[in-house]
């Protein structure tokens, strides 16, 4: 039996529990001791692989473009993003049809030493690297993730992997002319080609290595990036300084600077000096929002993405995103927009709710998903997933590219309860014969708000809620595998772009890219279709920005999606730090400009 | 209690219940409990646990007495929802638990020694080797999209305690005088089982029973922080991982209304199973007796 001395000792023992996690949190002073040319960064997911060909994640992607050479990047600073040749020697030069690039690459520029080479040191970066880099993708027995981009494109690439992937055997489109030319022939013209050379995927890895490593090549990385990996495992990654990194000092002008906007960060420092500048990266792979914040303000990592749940007690004003004195002491902040969306597709090749052959069931089908549309509230799902400051915008072309319409109508991402309810009556859609929505997500807190939030979104139109159901995932994986076999009703996905070009969301709603492919909405409008061949051979114009917000409109009549908003980042830094940190996978190749305090450029 | 036979082993237990404060204030919290889903079931409370019906994070007041969560729902709304949810759970693993364990158990027991028992104990060895929680949650991620996952998982693991009791108990019973004499006359094993055997491991039942529900509960809130549990509802343990992401925000209501109910739960569901097994085997606690009291 318990004595009531032992249940006082257990009542004493909670209301302390309960005292001490009651305690204030402030921010307590980061670690300012002098730590040598050191940056801490804190990510917010690990790649579980380091082959360029596995690089299907932000963080993947960040080692890829960080310890290999990609033939071009973006630039550091200008925004909307521009092409920057990097290992090439300049941009491509491109044939009138469109069809033939070439490339030149830097001469001299060596892989890191590695026991993969002869006599372990490292060799001159040939054009034949690139072209076995590329023919990876192809190879079967690689299981590239990154074939997409480039399938269909390249003159015999299909062919070749037909014949079995003889490296020996030379593709026409993929040629290395010379030690330091490349020409890529293309089957149609292909306007993102070199966008697409700025990605982890096409990060350029000796055949040595690959060959010497085996299956321990994806943790054995050997290139000629900036940096090379000292160590890595599932809680932290080392990156170390390449001595032997090619000399080209830093240009404010060339990395697109502008001083309206970026004056306030100690950018103007580094002009002339010589990058990479910080001698070590250590990445803390921290997925949990509390440990990373608390990471941060103990003053254990220099960097951090902070979580949304945080930006009450960060912020002193939203637009523009501003830091509370406290924190302004001691950090700097980046709130950009990210590359990408997040959005819900319907299922269109579901018949309670997508296409239907039946022009009457199709009509039916197209009110019900416009209702739905009309009945959610994107101001509340900002205000209360993206603490407001996320961007919405109609349709599926976001605000970062180029080619967005601030001047469109913002009628399709503005609730009307009204108008749904309206919508559903007219159609005859009623409590008793509205379908079952089967809602996708994966197992997890925010997911599953995100739900419920829904949920009441669409009660409010008159939606019965034992009608709308969660099909709960495990994994991103196993959610994937089930969308893309069309099980699934409402699919919510974020969309990370590839390139900034609005076309990479636009393929997300091309027929023939219909699941398992990345069209996961499975729509097929033959005159969406019809626009998109014809726009995607196209240089960036107005006329073809004006095929993509046709497309754009085409997408929103037939309300495919409940689209969308664009996040805004709040990036966090040790404000001793020179830095403009980008988490896009556009952005990934920065570290190299990371300036660590009082680090000169030794 | 005119109603219980003087000398019955329920009114032996009540009479033993009654003298134990402790015992007495579990049931008043079970109760309490009890009642909070009763309201819910009937509709009377918690009808309105996932309605977005104020503010963010609004802080406790009249219309939101636990204050809101990050959607605005009401936490108290969803508080005592969960109390169904609790209740639900524990009674039903509890019960299949109850039926699936006496019946292996009584078995095995019967036949013990012989090749079922051997079976039986074969299995009770392989699942008691797998780590408890790691089980119920490499089960309920296995099972996870089918919607009784979470009861299956709980109910596969938690059996092999009381088939093991009610084993060893059942090998006593069946040498008893009544029960050799139930086997002269002629009557069949399942039946003895069933009349003369099962009931009298009824003390058993009974207090593994209640330890069952206390361990649904406590794996049900683990499930659901992880992920695994409930899915399209609210429970303690749903509340609770979504006070992860509030409480380094300095919003504390959820964390404070889900652990706070299920810290009164939890410690009324044991004050009454201690109780109720000191009442059932008074061996046991005047055992625990000496053990507190022997010198060191």
């Amino acid at each position: 039996m318990l004595t009531f001395a032992r249940v006082s000792r257990l009542l004493a023992l909670a209301l302390s529990l309960f005292l001490v996690s009651c305690a204030e949190e402030s921010p307590a002073p980061a670690a300012k001791e002098s730590r040598g040319s050191v940056y801490r960064h804190a990510m917010d997911g690990a790649p579980t692989n380091l082959d360029p060909t596995q690089a299907d994640s932000i963080y993947a992607n960040f080692f890829a473009v960080n310890l290999y050479d990609t033939l071009f990047r973006y630039k550091y600073l200008a925004r909307p993003y521009a092409l920057e040749p990097n290992l090439a020697e300049e941009l491509p030069q491109v044939s009138a049809d469109g069809l033939i690039y070439t490339i030149r690459i830097k001469p001299g520029v060596r892989f890191n030493d590695d026991p993969a080479f002869e006599g372990g040191r490292g060799r001159v970066v040939t054009a034949a690297d690139f072209v076995y880099s590329i023919k990876r993708h192809f190879d079967p027995n690689v299981r590239s993730m990154g074939s997409w981009l480039w399938a269909g494109k390249i003159v015999g690439m299909e062919e070749w992997r037909e014949n079995g992937a003889d490296y020996a055997e030379e593709v026409p489109g993929l040629r290395a002319l010379d030690e330091r030319t490349i020409q890529i022939q293309l089957i149609q013209p292909f306007p993102q080609l070199a966008h697409t050379l700025t990605q982890g995927y096409a990060a350029i890895v000796p055949r040595e290595a690959v060959d010497h490593y085996g299956a321990e090549f994806s943790l054995n990385p050997v290139g000629s990036g900036p940096y090379r990996l000292e160590s890595f495992d599932s809680a932290r990654a080392v990156l170390i300084r390449n001595g032997g990194f090619r000399k080209e000092p830093f240009s404010l002008a060339r990395e697109g600077f502008n001083p309206e906007q970026q004056s306030g960060l100690g950018l103007e420092e580094l002009e002339g000096l010589t990058p990479p500048f910080i001698k070590r990266v250590e990445v803390e792979f921290i997925n949990e929002d509390a440990a990373r914040w608390n990471a941060l303000v103990a003053g254990e990592v220099d960097f951090i993405k902070a979580p949304v749940s945080q930006l009450d007690s960060l912020l002193s004003s939203r637009n523009p995103p501003t830091l509370k004195p406290e924190f302004a002491e001691q950090y700097q902040m980046d709130a950009s927009l990210e590359s990408g969306l997040v959005f819900t597709y319907f299922n269109m090749s579901n018949p309670e709710i997508g296409q239907h052959p039946d022009p009457e069931v199709d009509e039916r089908n197209r009110a019900l998903r416009c209702a739905i549309v009309k009945g959610f509230d994107w101001q509340r799902r900002n205000e209360v997933f993206y603490y407001g400051i996320g961007q919405v915008f109609p349709g599926i072309i976001p605000p970062v590219t180029p080619e967005y319409d601030a001047t469109q109508s913002f009628d399709y991402v503005t609730r009307d309860v009204e108008e749904a309810k309206d919508l559903l009556v007219r159609n005859g859609w009623t409590e008793d014969n509205l379908p079952t929505l089967e809602y996708g997500m994966v197992s997890g807190v925010t997911d599953r708000q995100m739900f419920e939030q829904f949920r009441s979104f669409m009660a409010d139109i008159g939606y019965p809620t034992d009608k709308i159901r969660p099909l709960t995932f495990a994994s991103y994986g196993d959610y994937a595998r089930a969308y893309q076999n069309r099980e699934i009703m409402l699919i919510t996905l974020s969309w990370t772009m590839d390139y900034p070009d609005a076309e990479n969301t636009i393929q997300l709603f091309y027929g023939p890219n219909a699941s398992p492919g990345s069209n996961n909405s499975n729509y097929d409008n033959e005159g969406f279709n019809q626009l998109y061949r014809s726009s995607a051979t196209m240089q960036p114009s107005p006329l073809r920005t004006t095929m993509y917000n046709n497309m754009n409109r085409m997408v929103m009549e037939d309300c495919v999606a409940i689209s969308g908003l664009s996040r805004t980042l709040v990036l966090l830094w040790n404000r001793d730090f020179t830095m403009k940190p980008d988490r896009s996978f556009v952005g990934g190749s920065y570290f190299r400009f990371v300036q660590a305090p009082g680090d000169p450029d030794d | 209690m005119k109603w219980l036979a003087a000398n019955s082993t329920a009114a032996r237990t009540w009479q033993a219940l009654r003298t134990d404060p402790w015992g007495l204030a579990g049931l008043a919290v079970i109760l309490f409990f009890f009642l909070l889903a009763l309201c819910v079931w009937l509709g009377l409370l918690g009808a309105g646990w996932a309605e977005a019906s104020g503010g963010r994070w609004q802080g406790p007041g009249p219309d939101h007495w636990f204050g809101t969560n990050m959607l605005g729902q009401d936490i108290f709304e969803r508080a005592v929802f969960s109390a169904r949810i609790a209740f639900e759970i524990g009674l039903v693993v509890a019960v299949a638990t109850t039926i699936l364990g006496a019946g292996l158990g009584a078995l095995a027991g019967w036949r013990a020694f012989g090749f079922v028992d051997d079976v039986i104990l074969w299995l009770l060895g392989v699942l008691d080797s797998i780590p408890f929680y790691l089980l119920v949650a490499a089960l309920a991620y296995a099972m996870q999209g089918q919607p009784l996952a979470m009861y299956i998982a709980m109910v596969f693991t938690f059996w092999t305690a009381t088939a093991r009791l009610v084993r060893a108990e059942v090998m006593r019973i069946r040498n008893q005088d009544y029960v050799k004499s139930a086997r002269a006359i002629g009557l069949p094993g399942w039946r003895i089982i069933l009349r003369h055997v099962l009931p009298n491991t009824s003390h058993i039942l009974l207090v593994q029973g209640t330890l069952v529900f206390v361990s649904a509960i406590k794996a049900e809130v683990i499930l659901s922080f992880l992920g695994l549990g409930v899915q399209d509802g609210v429970s303690w343990g749903v509340m609770l991982a979504e006070s992860t992401q509030e409480v380094i925000a300095g919003h504390f209501g959820n964390f404070l209304a889900a652990s706070g109910m299920l810290f009164l739960f939890l410690l009324g569901l044991n004050l009454f199973s201690d109780a109720l097994q000191d009442a059932l085997e008074p061996g046991s606690a005047r055992l625990r007796s000496r053990l507190f009291k022997a010198p060191a």
